[in-house]
């Protein structure tokens, strides 16, 4: 037995080291200097207490993620429960309409939003052209904007695991929940819905993760207004070059996302994000 | 691609080069025993490059045209080669700290180069060898950087919506005369400035910048505000009517003036005149070569005034103003009787405020 396991961890160690030296080490390495960057110590974690700035692009990446989160949820469910029941063939088509828009650069799909908001816009235009408003609504530049890009983007990446979910659910068994006599309604509601809710919550923190680190589109549908933690690391990294102060703030995302991630492993099957399925 | 033996050859040599177990001239006589062809990027020959790195677009070509050609030709055995990845601050910083810097002169700004020069990151600028009188004014030589060209932040306004056209920062501010969206940079550099002349300071006390008053003076219209970060964002803003009157640089505003045929239009009056700072990393390759070049950049007035005419950089040097053809010289910012309407950037104030001033204005437009 110990022999049959060191077989395997000699075939693990090359991707190992691979990993450690070329990935882990070097942000390791870059996320240390918010500890000796301008002085040795925590003085920039304690911005966090005291730093508006930080509470203020906190507290909007939160927001942001946690509607962007919920929006795609409920959409991406609708869209998994209909795939689920479809025929086979229909099925497939499904399917390739909920992976098509993965393939796409964010970028394009960011500026494909900008054509459709803007004042001068396709929607604007067509409201104004009905006559059922006279000013253009202000759809982008803002976090509606926002909102509207990163649901887009984010759609696909709930619906995937919440339909493996939700294709693990024996259809006999709402075949006999009919059978005795339940209506189509509590059918859903007491039988596939509870089945299905491991689905939704590992399509919850996958898009939650995702939508922390969330750098083009805020960027380009935002109008400047809004700044989510990518977009603000950067700045400090490249323009202010305060590398302390944007390194903690790197820090502070990653240990977030690890942190989200271990607290849920333990009541979702996390395998199910990275498609192990069963 | 299969790495041949030759290229393995060539691979070791330059290897030993770094590590200092040979010279370049034994790579040299390497080079030519393996009958190497001087190659792009190889410095065969003994042709030696200097890297000049700018920000994309046209730049590259008129960068090499206008700057470049004209010092490889006076200067034999030199060839410019232009890079657009973009020298940003943290950039250069991250390529210094890292010992690999393969950058010679970076187009970066006035607040680059006092920033970089405190980090001791740059190389000063020989005074020796780069003449001051190549240059119209002080604002465009500076410890660390020189500017070969300039630029400026002006207002720009679609004149079909307004009656009356704006002719000041006041007016920019002025929300219940003139209605409608505001387009500023995303960047406190040149917003204060304007801010401050809202509020009736003169061109000649502008500096320094009152940034509490300035600051809420953008306070007060923010909502009313759109952000650019890049040239090409700032003039779709103003051509899709995103916004009717912004704060842009004015090679964008030239060409939304000329293709618009006049529908949009800019004003010389309360501009920012800035540097186009060039800075040298600290540890350059091509060393104390840079500074001829630097030096070349500036003496060459023909070179500036023909960049004008292609990317609408305003020329620096004293004897270029009065070569620009009459058509051009309503869009040179330096230009005399252009250069009269606007403020000059300080660029030590700025090297010396930025990380917290334009922190505080992040905060105030993101706020």
């Amino acid at each position: 037995m110990q022999a049959r396991n060191a077989g395997w961890w000699a075939l693990l160690m090359p991707a190992f080291l691979l990993l450690t030296v070329f990935y882990i080490a070097p942000i390791l390495q870059v996320l240390s200097i918010s500890f000796t960057e301008p002085e040795l110590g925590f003085g920039n974690y304690e911005r966090i207490l005291t730093n508006r700035s930080v509470q203020r692009t906190l507290s909007t990446t939160g927001r942001i993620a946690g509607i962007t989160t919920v929006l795609a949820l409920v959409l991406g469910y609708a869209i998994a429960y209909s795939v689920t029941m479809a025929s086979e063939r229909a099925r497939r088509w499904w399917i390739l309409c909920v992976l098509v828009p993965l393939w796409i650069s964010v970028l394009v799909r960011a500026f494909a939003w900008v054509t459709l908001l803007r004042r001068q816009g396709l929607i604007n235009e067509a409201l104004i052209g009905m006559g059922t408003i006279q000013e253009p609504l202000e759809l982008v530049w803002n976090e509606f904007g926002i909102i509207v890009g990163m649901v887009h983007y984010m759609v696909p990446y709930a619906v995937l695991p919440m339909l493996s979910a939700m294709r693990d659910i024996d259809p006999r068994l709402m075949t006999a929940a009919r059978g005795m006599g339940a209506s189509r309604w509590t059918v859903f509601s007491r039988v596939f819905f509870p089945l299905s809710l491991p689905g939704v919550l590992a399509a919850a923190v996958l898009t939650f993760i995702l939508s922390l680190g969330f750098y083009v589109t805020p960027a380009i549908l935002g109008g400047g207004k809004t700044l989510m933690v990518a977009e603000w690391i950067s700045v400090q990294i490249l323009d202010l070059i305060r590398w302390g102060f944007g390194t903690m703030m790197a820090t502070v995302l990653i240990v977030t996302i690890l942190v989200t991630l271990g607290v849920f492993s333990r009541i979702v099957n996390m395998r199910r994000l990275f498609g192990g399925g069963h | 691609m299969l790495q041949s033996f030759q290229q393995d050859c060539i691979a070791l040599l330059r290897e030993k080069l770094a590590k200092g177990q040979i010279d370049r001239r034994q790579l040299m006589a390497g080079l030519a025993a393996l009958g190497v062809a001087p190659a792009a990027g190889a410095q065969a020959q003994g042709t030696r490059d200097i890297v000049m790195v700018n920000w994309g677009g046209l730049a590259n070509q008129g960068f090499g045209q206008f700057y470049g050609d004209p010092f490889s030709a006076a200067n034999p055995g030199y060839r410019v080669v232009q890079d657009s990845t973009g020298p940003s601050v943290g950039r250069i910083r991250s390529m210094v700290e890292s010992r690999r810097v393969t950058w010679d002169v970076c187009d970066s700004s006035a607040t680059g180069a006092v920033l970089l020069g405190g980090l001791g990151m740059a190389e000063k600028i020989d005074y020796s060898v780069v003449k001051r009188e190549d240059a119209i004014g002080p604002t465009f030589t500076m410890e660390y950087g020189v500017a070969p060209y300039s630029f400026s932040s002006v207002l720009v306004y679609d004149s079909s919506k307004f009656p009356t056209a704006p002719t000041s920062w006041a007016d920019f501010w002025d929300l219940r005369k003139f209605p409608g969206k505001r387009l500023l940079r995303r960047d406190a550099t040149c917003v204060l400035e304007a801010a401050s002349m809202s509020l009736g300071k003169p061109l000649n006390a502008v500096y320094p910048i009152d940034t509490r008053g300035a600051l809420s003076q953008v306070e007060k219209i923010r909502r009313d505000c759109v952000y650019w970060n890049g040239g090409a964002e700032s003039e779709q803003f103003i051509r899709t009517g995103e916004a009717v009157m912004g704060q842009i640089w004015h090679t964008r505003a030239s060409v939304l003036q000329r293709e618009s045929n006049g529908r949009f239009k800019f004003i010389w009056n309360q501009g920012i005149l800035q540097p186009g700072i060039q800075v040298v990393p600290k540890g350059n390759p091509a060393g104390a070569a840079v500074q001829r070049f630097l030096a070349s950049m500036m003496a060459n007035a023909d070179g500036q005034v023909g960049l004008l005419g292609l990317l609408g950089n305003g020329p620096t040097n004293p004897n270029a103003a009065s070569r620009v053809p009459a058509e051009l010289k309503q869009f040179n910012p330096t230009d005399p009787a252009n250069a009269a309407l606007q403020v000059p950037l300080d660029g030590n104030w700025w090297g010396a405020n930025y990380q917290r001033v334009n922190q505080d204005f992040l905060d105030t437009v993101t706020g």
